[in-house]
């Protein structure tokens, strides 16, 4: 093959890798995230948690909500604050009610802080990035299940769970149902 | 090859069929320059919108959304329309006749590279026109904002796209260039600054501008399919945008001054009358630069949220960069150590250049300190920055690039007095305009507002002054262009008396077929 021709190929194909590996950072990212806990996103579950003599030390978590873009919902945690044990599992909820006089499609992302404790808490269930259909004036209570991991540093004390729910009825608005 | 060639004369069309269809790079790099031009008085017109807004606090002559659309497109257009083509038609027009070789390897790819350009440009402002005005959340494209705009994004995206297909058509056919059509005895480590620099911009662009087509993709499908790169309602998000477009933003910014280097490595040694100094120091030193700027991105956005090791290691790293930098300065000045100086144009704009620079370069690595970034981020403090290793550095080395080889390219030599004016008015108002923005910065005036509070008035005044100062004088850059053009003074082969290299053997102008014999180097 000509070497100008080749020295052609050899670059095209690099620019196709390029641009596929701007698609690969972005597991690169969700991966680094993980292992320094940024985003506070939450660990994942095992068997191995639940533990049947929890040890004597108790954590406060808290919780709390916001709604983004002044969305018609109102939306608070039915209990501010729970004194928990590690190694325990623990249900708590969040009420969810739309203000508006016509369904809305809701879908909840959840945060932990301090984010480099967001790994030791897990979440069995959880509401977060489902897409909840709300009728209009229709309340609902979405239920959360925890379970804080007994390796959970000594130092931390408490931590924050925080929902924050936007409306996606403009993008996703045809998924409602009559 | 003589028959064959004297076919290739009798071949070429004239009138616009010419320009349309040309695959010399001769044609080429005259385009990429006058579409260029273009651009940068485009470009400027916009830049003198901004600055007329902000001659005095209040709201006068824009309202605050076409003031955003201004900024945006300004910046997108002096990068893509005014910088890289003026650079890339430099690269057209000198590096075959730097190497010694025929013309570029791949001729019919050089010509869509160029006239893609000039729909893509078209295409990114007619947006302008739009219901909703051009895209108008900074050239960054920043989401959440970015993906709250009007209809302009997909078109403005579209183009990104074609832009940047544009210059990685361009890198690709300069690397097949350099890499197998050097004259026999140029060997890589003999070939002038100016190929070595675009070598490695090359390089450059064909690494990251794919990512940046990756990145306006994801913020193409993520406003129109449904996907959530970076909607965090969809569990993305948003920083990861700013991640991926600065791991594209600061190699890009390299790709706008590694030329610039390699111009004013070139100036330096003629108008001094010795050969450059540290060659190979300055080869190295450009491939460091080029290696480094993969990972410092993050100095662009230390205020995110950063795990404390990660500010660290990105401004221990921004902070090296200053080492093969001040390698280059430290080489320009020893090669202009007892050498027999004259100070023509192009010479003064590469001594301008080195000045200036400098300081664009210093004010960058007091950002890069991360404690203090966070006072100045988004800032006027990084507009003077950027704008100073940009203006009298990257489009100082294309003006100084133009004096330089304008007397090869027409076989005519300017008005060195009125060169010598525009030399002075240029450099005397771009520092009235972009000196005041550092202390406005400083006391903390942030960027990309129509508005400001009322103690920065008269700094910005005087900026507005300089700028509309500036913008004048590029008017008379314009006539001398066409005073050249339209004269009958002409210049000799070498032109410059201590010019050295391939391109001055060669008669000027050089004729349409030039080394169609390669030529023999020692």
């Amino acid at each position: 093959m000509n070497k100008k021709i080749k020295t052609y190929y050899l670059l095209t194909a690099f620019t196709i890798f390029m641009f596929g590996f701007s698609y690969m950072l972005v597991p690169i990212y969700e991966v680094f995230c993980e292992i320094t806990g940024l985003n506070g996103k939450t660990g994942s579950i095992n068997s191995t948690l639940v533990i049947e003599k929890p040890v004597e030390r108790f954590v406060r978590v808290q919780f709390t909500s916001n709604v983004i873009n002044s969305a018609p919902f109102k939306f608070s945690p039915g209990k501010k604050e729970m004194v928990i044990q590690p190694g325990k599992i623990y249900t708590t909820f969040y009420t969810l009610t739309n203000q508006s006089n016509q369904p809305l499609l809701a879908t909840a992302n959840p945060s932990i802080t301090p984010g480099k404790y967001a790994e030791y808490f897990k979440k069995i269930e959880c509401f977060c990035f489902t897409h909840q259909q709300i009728n209009a004036n229709e309340t609902k209570e979405l239920a959360v299940q925890f379970i804080v991991d007994k390796k959970l540093p000594s130092e931390a004390t408490s931590l924050v769970l925080a929902y924050t729910m936007f409306d996606i009825t403009k993008q996703l608005g045809y998924k409602l149902e009559k | 090859m003589n028959t064959d060639a004297d076919h290739l004369h009798e071949d070429h069309k004239t009138g616009i069929m010419r320009w349309i269809t040309t695959t010399n790079h001769k044609d080429i790099g005259t385009l990429y320059l006058f579409l260029s031009l273009t651009m940068f008085f485009v470009g400027g017109a916009m830049a003198l919108i901004i600055r007329a807004e902000l001659f005095q606090p209040g709201l006068q002559l824009v309202n605050p959304d076409f003031f955003n659309q201004m900024t945006t497109m300004h910046a997108l257009i002096m990068i893509f329309g005014a910088l890289m083509p003026a650079l890339v038609g430099l690269a057209n027009w000198q590096i075959p006749l730097m190497i010694g070789a025929p013309d570029m390897a791949l001729p019919r790819l050089n010509n869509w590279s160029f006239w893609i350009l000039p729909f893509a440009l078209g295409m990114l402002g007619s947006t302008l026109f739009f219901e909703g005005g051009a895209p108008a959340a900074g050239w960054t494209l920043y989401p959440p904002l970015v993906l709250q705009g009007g209809d302009a994004l997909p078109y403005a995206i579209f183009s990104i796209h074609l832009l940047g297909l544009s210059s990685i058509l361009g890198a690709i056919n300069i690397i097949a260039t350099i890499l197998n059509m050097r004259a026999p005895g140029m060997t890589l480590m003999k070939m002038p600054m100016f190929v070595w620099t675009w070598l490695i911009t090359a390089f450059l662009l064909i690494a990251v501008m794919p990512v940046l087509a990756g990145a306006v993709t994801m913020l193409l499908t993520d406003r129109f399919f449904g996907t959530s790169f970076f909607t965090a309602s969809g569990g993305g998000d948003p920083v990861m945008f700013q991640h991926i477009f600065w791991f594209f933003g600061h190699p890009e910014v390299y790709i706008l001054i590694l030329p610039a280097f390699g111009v004013i490595s070139t100036i330096i040694p003629t108008f001094s009358r010795k050969k450059l100094f540290g060659y190979d120091s300055m080869v190295y030193a450009t491939a460091s630069i080029a290696l480094l700027s993969f990972i410092v991105w993050a100095h662009h956005m230390f205020t995110v949220g950063m795990p404390l090791a990660g500010e660290i290691f990105f401004m221990m790293t921004t902070m090296l960069i200053a080492v093969p930098t001040g390698v280059k300065v430290f080489n320009w000045i020893a090669t202009m150590w007892k050498g027999s100086m004259t100070f023509e144009t192009p010479m003064l704009f590469s001594l301008a250049f080195i000045v200036l620079f400098t300081i664009g370069g210093f004010s960058g690595l007091m950002m890069a300190i991360t404690p203090v970034d966070f006072q100045y981020h988004d800032t006027y403090f990084i507009v003077a920055h950027f704008h100073y290793v940009l203006v009298p550095g990257s489009v100082f080395a294309v003006i100084a690039a133009v004096y330089f080889w304008l007397p090869k390219w027409t076989g005519k030599m300017y008005d060195e007095t009125l060169g010598k004016t525009h030399f002075w008015l240029t450099t005397i108002f771009v520092n009235i305009t972009f000196f005041p923005q550092h202390f406005v910065g400083l006391a903390g005036m942030p960027r990309r507002i129509p508005d400001y509070a009322v103690q920065f008035t008269d700094f910005n005044a005087i900026s507005t002054i300089g700028s509309f100062g500036f913008g004048i004088a590029q008017i008379l850059f314009l006539y001398i262009l066409y005073k050249t053009l339209k004269q009958d003074v002409t210049a000799d082969n070498k032109v410059w008396e201590g010019a050295e290299g391939l391109e001055w053997t060669l008669p000027s102008p050089p004729p349409y077929h030039s080394f169609e014999e390669p030529p023999k180097v020692e």
